[in-house]
């Protein structure tokens, strides 16, 4: 199995294979174990059928008496069902000893014992707030009110007020401790999740996206119906090694029973660069500066090209979903199509995905149930060929980007180019072209099947797979292809991922008890080729590989592979729904760690207790509802490359030399390799007052050890790094969810507000180590946020004769530090005089901030988002703030209250600007470092549903018209055009604005 | 419905059991496990040819080149660049150096997979593997004996007992890796010298100039030699590969053409580090920041195949054309527009655009070059100033002559004892001249100046004019100043604290 080792005969790959068998051979046991034990019970059940049953009859009808259609009437504990007709009426058989279920979307549901009756007309209670809001948690769904753990909710029309197909974009704000961070306003990238800070460094750090009950799938925010976001132990921890960053469930929608119901949404609007703070020079600002410190030619003030806003553009975004779902007691059905197209900002750049969507569930048997969910998305995406962002902000006024008959103007044919780069993006767009095809399907079979009254299995199955062309043609008419006479680069690449997750759940209530049981097995396989080429000599305009003459690189393959296996088990307790305990035990083997360590064990455990319920509460009326929760459990992350474990040589054409092939040392072995694990303790209360207030407050402490690290090793070592377990970080926060109905007659209004705060700290690193990465920007001190910033300080201008200072700290012989100022920065660029000042680039808290407004058919809502104490390095003014370093790149403004110096005893922020550089002003320093503080009006939707009466004789159910504007308004300290980073990395290089969008839209429902 | 309900329940479990079964743990496709990687002959050939694959990566040829080059008074830049290059060029060294970094990590992962396959070799072994453990050997001499250029002191200061760069031999523990402090100059060389020495025993393959192989040992210990002023020595290992008849130096007809072809085809170069068709660095490429131009060889504006912001420098240039029908003009590329030297007028005064094409053009490819280490020329510059020092002046001309015969020049450009003395010159000076003017742009020529005790004077544009203010072209750099050396790279330094910093 392990070719490798087999040589070596070691030791440990022995004991490893004696315990992976043993492990493999127990998992297999068990299973075997379940499949008897189904087969028992089946002839069981089959046997207990035979009880009397006779013809039950009534109408179902709203608290205004109106009819209701399309209400599942189920009997409870099989799979027996009818729905209601058009007058509401029902008949269904069942016996006398058993429960009927009544459910409908919007209304709580009902349960009726039938006893002696064969009437039962019901009155359906529509549902306010949550109360019996039902969430879809790990391996089951639960009573919001009974879970045990931390969790937010996000329904998908909350979710979709911004305009994007982006997930994590939407979800922005939306829940508190869930920070999305998005480096740019590239639609095809999507933006950064982070759960509840850092708690990792080298491995991944993005939540686990589970689709419809298993890890892993695909889907389209168009038919997301909710989002649940789990985030203590006792929510996450079933999917153990995989929850360390938090877990997002994503479920798509399904159908009703009852009439047939088609809708239609459709948004459509423009984008256009959000610029913030930030202005770039024009001629004249460019040429006056210049002239302190070099001398232009006066010839070049005839002309004032704004690249800027050559190279951006004012984008279309298109979203437009059609669909329909229906069913009756036996089968469901939702059948959707989505097409979106965002054309970005900068020119060249968009978007487009097709999307399908089927799912079906059908009775087969009373006992059996299947899901069939299948979904294929097509993605388009356009990416700028030419480096125009580059330019945009480099290129210099003087350049004119037109030639006297209008076009494009080639800088090659130009004897007096001002930029330093000879680039004109408009002349290669003409041209060049990059761009990349996507197509995703995922199929789900998932059979539950109820073995005896307490006792159901469940399998769930899903193959995905996926395959991803990319090409960049660069034609031999632009300047970047005309070296090779033309140069394409092709890449092709598959992915295949299988998962099988089968469960086992028994359920019993005794008195005032209720236990459930729930029994998992589970596997999963990946496996990804990739083929890339990059060829030379194409005729112009003919991206095709056949054309080409020669090749320009050698071609490039290979493949990678990974496999999961898991087995858990959960026990619920839950007494007189009053007090709740769940105790879960998880073990996870994984392909990827060393071979002394492929599996791990993960264990959770939750309590809560409804205090409300208390009979003592009963006097304290404004309570309506008051839980405690209180959690703590393990989880693993092992988001890191499939053979960080193996020392390796690598067999890669890069280690060919002279037309050979070659292999060189490539990565050193550690064969001790772990899980990261995270240690959760969670407590939170829910609080409702006065049927109008609902808050939420959570702490939590989240500890990872043995944290998955690519450790930099000293050159003399032979690698630059080893994937190593190091130390350890903590994460300690608090959060909560504040949602208050203001006002609840004609005019409605509510707001919800949410806040998380966030603190971390590196608690222990290996060997006594003060620094991980030592040098580095963020190098993770021991004792530090893990992403606090380690620069040397600026210090600001010298009056006297405006070089830059820094600080310098000089050690003395006692090992004391004091301080000194130079403005020589070689002598600061050490350990001795890197400082911590107590800036990071992770944010002190984030939230957002909701009010929706209702009168009649009106609504409008308002939606900010906020980032508050976090620091952003903003590198690129390394290229357009230097202090004359280049004279062939245009500068920006100065922002408000920066001034440069001129004159002697001047106080100044910018040293005096020297051709080639002022005394390396422009180096790493808190010099760059910003405030990256922000509050973001993220949305506002003023939407309108027209009158009943209107669209009656339309045949219309429901219509509704919006304008909806995204990101209208930033207020900020930052210099850049926008603060927003990805929180960790904190860098902002060039960056590509994030779009402000205006959309108009209708949705239709017939 | 009895019947039907067994279905599903027997489809899941075999599907459970199928998937439960499945491989447990995989083999990267494009890598191998280390212990397996050098158990046979052919495993360890392959291995070896991955050490000059390291060697070939643009970190170490790249950033070698501006670290070993810029500092002499043959380039101008002429134009300000936050590339860390320029800071070779200025000699405005910082400790945070890019190139600085990637070279020494470089340097160090050659010698790293070297002794890898050094250890894996007995002395013993058939001839075959004895040629691979030489050519290991050479190339961790190599490096080390360009670290100890770097970030050492020029030999004769102090006799080489100045602190020189770690050595890193085969069979040390992890620790001592990670803890490795600085060795002197003189035991740097000491160890090179001695690699030098067993690889030459162990080599006796011939192999493609590519390749290491006995007579390219040989050729950098002359080299060595000449560095430590072992003239004896120097002249001794020159002969050895003079004399060993496998090369030849090109003829004039063709010598111009000399970094145009594959170097398998060359018959004056001892060792060149190969770049294939595939492996053209572009943009990054050494002859990106040198040349600009298209495919034919005509010069064209910069941006159009390479940065072009470093040329010739206007002391070098009208040095050489001091003799207009030298065929070393052919490594340069003035760039002309209707005819007209063009300048680049960032500086004041402008710097002429001498493009430089020793490392473009190779097989027709723009950028592509395969940068030579080792020629044939240079065995006799060698040969020429060890001779010098030991007073064999008139053998010294004759090599120095042997070379401007090559060149194309005649009659009075021969140098005699009589013309030396007349133009108040020493033997010295003219082989120093020479070696200039010959090896010019291969990255001698500030440790030729600086070796034999020189000041590297500039008196051209340049950026380095930018260093004071206000812009002064002049500037000297004498053989005793700090910055003769790089800093050793703050990184590594925060890595492992026993090495200690240059002042």
């Amino acid at each position: 199995m392990i070719k490798v080792y087999k040589k070596t005969g070691s030791v440990f790959y022995k004991i490893d294979q004696l315990l992976k068998a043993d492990y493999n051979y127990s998992l297999k046991n068990l299973l075997r174990g379940v499949f008897i034990l189904c087969l028992v019970l089946l002839i069981n059940s089959v046997q207990a059928q035979n009880i009397p049953a006779q013809m039950i009859r009534g109408k179902v009808v709203d608290q205004a008496n109106q009819p209701l259609i399309g209400v599942s009437v189920k009997v409870k504990n099989t799979t027996r069902g009818v729905t209601t007709d058009v007058n509401g009426r029902y008949q269904i058989s069942a016996s006398k000893t058993e429960i009927l279920m009544f459910s409908y979307l919007g209304y709580e549901t009902l349960e009726r014992l039938i006893g002696e009756q064969s009437t039962l007309d019901i009155t359906m209670i529509s549902e306010t707030a949550n109360l019996t809001e039902v969430v879809v948690v790990g391996y089951s769904s639960k009573n919001a009110k009974q879970l045990s753990s931390s969790v937010s909710v996000v329904s998908g029309d909350k979710l979709r007020d911004v305009t994007s197909n982006d997930l994590s974009s939407l979800l922005q704000g939306k829940a508190p401790g869930v920070v999305v961070s998005t480096n740019s306003g590239d639609p095809t990238e999507s933006s950064n999740i982070l759960i509840r800070g850092a708690g990792t460094i080298s491995a991944g750090a993005g939540p686990l996206i589970v689709v419809d009950g298993n890890i892993g799938g695909t889907y389209n925010t168009s038919d997301v119906e909710s989002v649940t976001i789990l985030k203590d132990a006792a929510a996450t921890g079933l999917y153990g090694s995989r929850a360390g960053n938090g877990v997002i469930i994503i479920t798509t929608k399904t159908g009703k029973s009852g009439k047939p119901k088609i809708e239609f949404s459709s948004a459509v609007g423009t984008n256009k660069a959000s610029t913030g703070n930030f202005k770039l020079m024009n001629t004249q600002q460019l040429y006056d500066y210049q002239t302190t410190f070099f001398t232009p030619e006066p010839a070049a003030l005839s002309t004032n090209t704004n690249w800027f806003d050559l190279a951006f553009r004012t984008g279309i975004t298109q979203n437009y979903t059609l669909s329909a779902s229906g069913g009756n007691d036996k089968t469901q059905y939702y059948v959707s199509g989505n097409y979106y197209k965002e054309e970005g900002t900068i020119q060249d750049n968009d978007k487009s995905t097709y999307n399908f969507r089927t799912n079906l569930t059908h009775r087969l048997t009373d006992k059996l149930k299947m899901a069939v969910l299948v979904n294929g998305i097509y993605t388009k995406n356009n990416y700028d060929p030419s480096g125009l962002l580059y330019q945009a902000y480099t290129n210099m006024p003087f350049d004119s980007a037109y030639n006297a008959i209008g076009g494009p103007r080639d800088p090659r044919t130009v004897t007096n180019w001002y930029g330093r780069d000879n680039s004109n993006f408009l002349h290669n767009l003409q041209f060049d072209q990059s761009n990349s095809n996507n197509l995703d399907l995922s199929g789900d079979l998932n059979l539950d099947y109820v073995i005896a009254k307490n006792l159901s299995f469940a399998t769930y199955n899903r193959v995905k797979f996926g395959s991803f062309r990319d090409m960049s043609f660069y034609d031999k008419r632009s300047s970047s292809g005309s070296t090779n006479g033309g140069e394409l680069y092709n890449s092709s690449s598959n992915e295949s991922n299988m998962i099988s997750s089968n469960r086992l759940r028994y359920d019993r209530s005794f008195g005032q008890h209720t236990i459930s049981a729930l029994a998992v097995g589970e596997a999963s396989q990946n496996y990804y080729n990739v083929l890339s080429t990059a060829v030379k000599g194409l005729p112009p305009g003919r991206p095709y590989a056949s054309t080409a003459t020669d090749v320009l690189t050698n071609p490039r393959g290979g493949k990678n592979e990974s496999s999961f296996q898991k087995i858990l088990g959960q026990a619920d307790y839950n007494y007189a729904n009053k007090y709740f305990a769940v105790a879960s035990f998880v073990r996870e083997r994984s392909s990827r760690f060393g071979n002394n360590n492929p599996a791990a064990n993960f264990y959770q455990l939750g309590a809560s207790w409804i205090i409300s319920k208390e009979s003592f509460m009963d006097k304290i009326s404004p309570i309506d509802f008051l839980k405690l929760r209180t959690s703590y459990g393990t989880t693993g992350n092992a988001e890191i490359g499939d053979y960080a474990a193996l020392g390796l040589y690598s067999i890669d054409v890069a280690y060919s030399y002279a037309n050979a092939p070659g292999a060189a040392p490539l990565q050193k072995a550690n064969a001790d390799l772990n899980w990261e694990t995270q240690k959760t303790a969670n407590a939170g209360i829910d609080l409702s007052l006065l049927k109008r207030i609902d808050l939420s407050v959570d702490i939590y402490q989240k500890t990872s050890n043995d944290l998955l690290y690519r450790k930099p090793l000293p050159a003399t070592t032979g690698y630059s790094f080893v994937w190593e377990n190091i130390g350890s970080v903590r994460n300690r926060g608090l959060e909560f969810n504040l949602t208050t109905k203001n006002l609840v007659n004609k005019f409605t209004w509510e707001t919800n507000f949410n806040m998380a705060f966030n603190r971390n700290k590196v608690l222990q690193l290996n060997e006594g180590a003060i620094f991980n990465n030592p040098g580095s920007r963020q190098p993770i001190g021991l004792g530090h946020d893990i992403d606090e910033w380690n620069l040397p300080v600026w210090a600001g201008v010298d009056p006297a004769t405006g070089d830059p200072l820094w600080e310098k700290m000089i050690l003395d012989a006692d090992g004391k530090k004091f301080l000194t100022y130079t403005n020589n920065y070689n002598s600061v660029s050490n350990s001795t005089s890197r400082q911590y000042l107590g800036k990071s680039a992770a944010p002190k808290f984030t939230g957002g901030f909701s009010n929706e407004f209702g009168y009649k058919g009106f609504s409008l809502s308002a939606f900010f988002n906020f980032v508050y104490g976090n620091y952003v390095y903003n590198d690129s003014r390394f290229y357009f703030d230097n202090d004359g370093v280049y004279e062939k790149y245009n500068q920006m403004v100065l922002a408000d209250g920066w001034n440069r110096w001129t004159k002697l005893g001047e106080i100044a922020t910018h040293p005096k600007p020297i051709l080639g550089g002022n005394n390396a002003s422009n180096s790493s320093s808190t010099r760059y470092l910003e405030d990256g503080s922000y509050i973001r009006l993220r949305n506002v939707t003023l939407g309108y549903n027209l009158p009943k009466s209107l669209l009656g004789q339309l045949k219309i159910a429901n219509a509704r018209i919006f304008v909806s504007g995204d990101n209208l308004w930033t207020g900020t300290r930052f210099s850049g055009v926008d603060p927003e980073v990805v929180l960790g990395s904190g860098e902002s290089s060039f960056k590509y604005p994030i779009s402000k969008k205006i959309l108009a839209g209708l949705n239709i429902s017939l | 419905m009895k019947k039907i309900n067994l279905k599903p329940i027997f489809i899941a479990s075999a599907l459970v059991l199928s998937l439960l079964s499945c491989k447990k743990s995989f083999e990267p496709s494009t890598a191998i496990d280390e212990n397996s990687a050098l158990t046979n002959a052919a495993d360890i050939e392959t291995a070896t040819i991955g050490t000059y694959a390291v060697l070939r990566s643009p970190a170490y040829v790249r950033s070698s080149h501006f670290l070993m080059e810029y500092p002499g008074d043959e380039v101008a830049q002429g134009q300000p660049s936050s590339d860390d290059l320029s800071r070779a060029y200025r000699y405005t060294h910082l400790a945070t150096s890019d190139h600085c970094t990637s070279f020494w990590r470089q340097a160090y992962f050659v010698a790293s997979a070297a002794n890898k396959i050094i250890g894996a070799i007995p002395d013993d072994a058939s001839p075959d593997l004895r040629q691979l453990k030489g050519e290991n050997l050479f190339l961790r001499a190599m490096v080390h004996f360009n670290l100890v250029r770097v970030f050492g002191r020029p030999y004769p200061q102090n006799n080489g007992d100045n602190p020189g760069v770690p050595i890193l031999k085969d069979g040390l523990t992890e620790q001592e890796q990670l803890t490795i402090a600085r060795s002197k100059v003189k035991d740097v060389y000491n160890f090179v010298i001695a690699d030098l020495i067993k690889a030459a025993d162990l080599m006796t393959v011939e192999k493609a100039n590519p390749f290491a192989s006995k007579q390219v040992a040989n050729a950098l210990l002359a080299r060595v030699y000449l560095y430590m002023e072992d003239n004896t020595k120097a002249v001794e290992f020159a002969n050895k590969v003079i004399n060993s008849g496998k090369y030849s130096m090109l003829g004039s007809g063709e010598f111009g053409n000399y970094f145009r072809g594959a170097p398998e085809g060359n018959t004056e170069t001892i060792f060149a580090i190969r770049h294939t068709k595939t492996q053209d660095e572009d943009f990054s490429a050494i002859g990106s920041m040198y040349y600009s131009g298209d495919a034919a060889g005509n010069a064209k504006e910069q941006a159009f195949s390479g940065w072009g912001e470093f040329y010739a420098s206007k002391k070098y240039y009208d040095f050489l054309i001091t003799n207009p029908t030298d065929i070393r003009l052919s490594f340069i590329s003035p760039y002309k527009v209707g005819g007209v030297l063009q300048m680049n007028t960032s500086l004041n005064p402008a710097t002429p655009m001498y493009y430089i094409n020793k490392y473009s053009l190779q097989e027709g490819v723009v950028n592509l070059s395969s940068p030579v280490y080792l020629r044939l020329a240079e065995m006799y510059l060698i040969r020429a100033e060890a001779n010098a020092k030991l007073g064999n002046s008139q053998a010294s001309l004759d090599d120095v002559n042997l070379l401007r015969t090559r060149a194309g020049l005649s009659g009075t450009a021969f140098h005699t004892l009589g013309s030396i003395a007349a133009a108040s010159k020493t033997i010295l000076d003219v082989v120093l001249e020479e070696r200039w003017l010959e090896l010019a742009f291969e990255g001698h020529r500030a440790y030729d100046l600086f070796r034999n005790g020189r000041a590297v004077i500039r008196n051209y544009p340049g950026t380095h004019a930018l260093n004071v203010s206000p812009a002064n072209f002049n500037q000297t750099i004498s053989s005793s100043d700090n910055r003769v050396v790089f800093f050793i790279p703050e990184s590594e330094i925060a890595k492992n604290p026993a090495l200690i910093q240059n002042p």
